[in-house]
């Protein structure tokens, strides 16, 4: 699954356990470092994914009417 | 030749028709009262239906004084009056000049409260059923009308929110619209995460198609959980019951449906600036450690150190002299006991009472048998050593003569 792929909920799920990781501190500094950088990816991500929504609407039947985009 | 109205001049002549026929006035009607509004003018107005139609009335503020009881939605009343034209709507209505209750409620909502009782016995109301919404849908399902405000509403309010918006479209009142709503229910399935059936407010009327079995049962077996929001707050219908979460309004719906995206930014801060906290921590109390391991093995704390291990050394040298010097007196003690007892058995004793020990060359004198005339003798003496000569030999028995 690329980065781009990933859920919301799961990179919020992922951040979530990766700050927690890093306050508890049991970590090595080089663990310490990646999990790091990896949080601030997913911040980055999720972000972006927020920066980004443009409406996607899409209808079952094919039809919308005009003026919703 | 073909005569050519004017659409008034035509309401007029259907209103002359209609009002000049006797057997449209002073009639009575029988139905059930619904849409009742009481206008500020004091007039009132309502529809009156049956199964199959319904006919608008007005009762006006004359008339209603009279009246004696507050009309409702769904009661079941008896109307006096007579046909009318209201020309500028070219709509036909019942002027009522009197109003009485029926027997009994309306038979609609006897169907209805045994249709809520049939499907509660069922357990589609129940709260086990009731499926917790997800906290960041990416799929919303919306069963509302294209062209209703509702979805305007519902679009305003997740638009900022990046989830796929799936739109199944639905006639949301009149003839057909519980089969459309159900249909388009079950449209969604598997294509979302959450639906929102909604639509905006309306009569008792446009809202009944949500009373429908058809539609309480699409909500039912609806795979994900739906969010149903029809008319407004003091609207209930059986899709409300059914569904996982009633929501008052279609906007409150959107709400209930998406995160709060500021708080969901602000989620994102405050996780950036706990990460970088607890790094940052993290790294000033490695740098303390390493401080203080630095301070531990620094040339001041190696010398006295050292000078540790020395006075250490003094110490055990001191020690060890002092067991050494115990050790010889004790000795020398012991010896000193074992020199008198030797003394007090020795021969010593014995020659200082007078005795001497006599040797020759052969050993010890006991016997003048043992030795020559004229040979040398050794004596030893309590002091001293003497050198003698045998002068004479005697017998042995002669020496104590």
């Amino acid at each position: 699954m690329s980065e781009k792929d990933v859920r919301l909920e799961e990179a919020l799920d992922d951040l979530e356990r990766i700050v927690e990781e890093l306050e508890n501190g049991k970590k090595s500094l080089e663990e310490c470092l990646d999990l790091y950088e990896k949080g601030m990816r997913l911040v980055k991500h999720c972000h972006a994914r927020l920066e980004n929504a443009k409406r996607k609407i899409e209808s079952l039947t094919g039809e919308l009417p005009p003026g919703l985009d | 030749m073909t005569q050519i109205f004017t659409v008034t001049d035509l309401n007029e002549r259907i209103r002359d028709r209609l009002e000049n026929d006797p057997r449209l006035h002073d009639l009575w009607a029988r139905g059930e009262l619904s849409n009742y509004v009481h206008h500020r003018s004091g007039h009132r107005y309502f529809t009156l239906k049956d199964r199959d139609s319904q006919i608008s009335c007005v009762l006006f503020r004359n008339d209603g004084v009279r009246l004696g009881f507050e009309l409702k939605d769904g009661q079941n009343v008896i109307v006096y009056g007579d046909v009318g034209v209201y020309r500028p709507q070219g709509r036909v209505q019942l002027m009522a000049k009197g109003i009485r209750l029926d027997e009994g409620i309306g038979l609609r909502h006897l169907q209805l409260e045994a249709l809520k009782k049939k499907l509660a016995d069922e357990g589609l109301f129940s709260i086990e059923h009731k499926r917790s919404l997800p906290k960041y849908p990416e799929r919303i399902g919306i069963v509302t009308s294209p062209q209703g405000a509702a979805l305007r509403d519902v679009l305003r309010i997740i638009g900022p929110y990046p989830a796929r918006i799936i739109l199944s479209p639905a006639q949301v009142q009149g003839e057909g619209a519980a089969e459309s709503i159900a249909m388009a229910v079950r449209a969604l399935q598997g294509r979302a995460d959450v639906v929102i059936v909604c639509r905006g407010g309306g009569s008792t009327e446009d809202l009944w198609c949500f009373n429908s079995e058809l539609v309480a049962r699409a909500i039912f077996e609806c795979d994900s959980p739906v969010i149903s929001a029809v008319g407004h707050e003091t609207d209930f219908t059986v899709a409300d019951f059914v569904a996982d979460v009633r929501a008052p309004t279609p906007t409150a719906a959107a709400e209930m449906a998406v995160p709060d995206i500021e708080k969901l930014r602000s989620l994102l801060v405050q996780a950036t600036v706990r990460m970088k906290r607890s790094l940052w921590s993290g790294l000033e109390r490695r740098e303390e450690r390493l401080e203080y391991l630095k301070r531990c093995i620094s040339a001041q704390k190696m010398y006295s150190l050292t000078e540790e291990a020395r006075q250490r050394l003094d110490s055990l040298e001191r020690r060890l002299c002092a067991a050494e010097s115990e050790r010889r007196t004790a000795l020398e003690s012991r010896l000193e006991q074992a020199e008198g007892r030797l003394a007090a058995v020795g021969p010593l004793a014995t020659l200082s009472r007078g005795y001497a020990i006599v040797r020759s060359p052969r050993g010890l004198v006991l016997s003048s048998e043992d030795v020559q005339q004229g040979e040398v003798l050794e004596l030893i003496l309590a002091k001293g050593r003497l050198l003698v000569s045998v002068v004479e030999n005697k017998a042995v028995e002669e020496v104590y003569h």
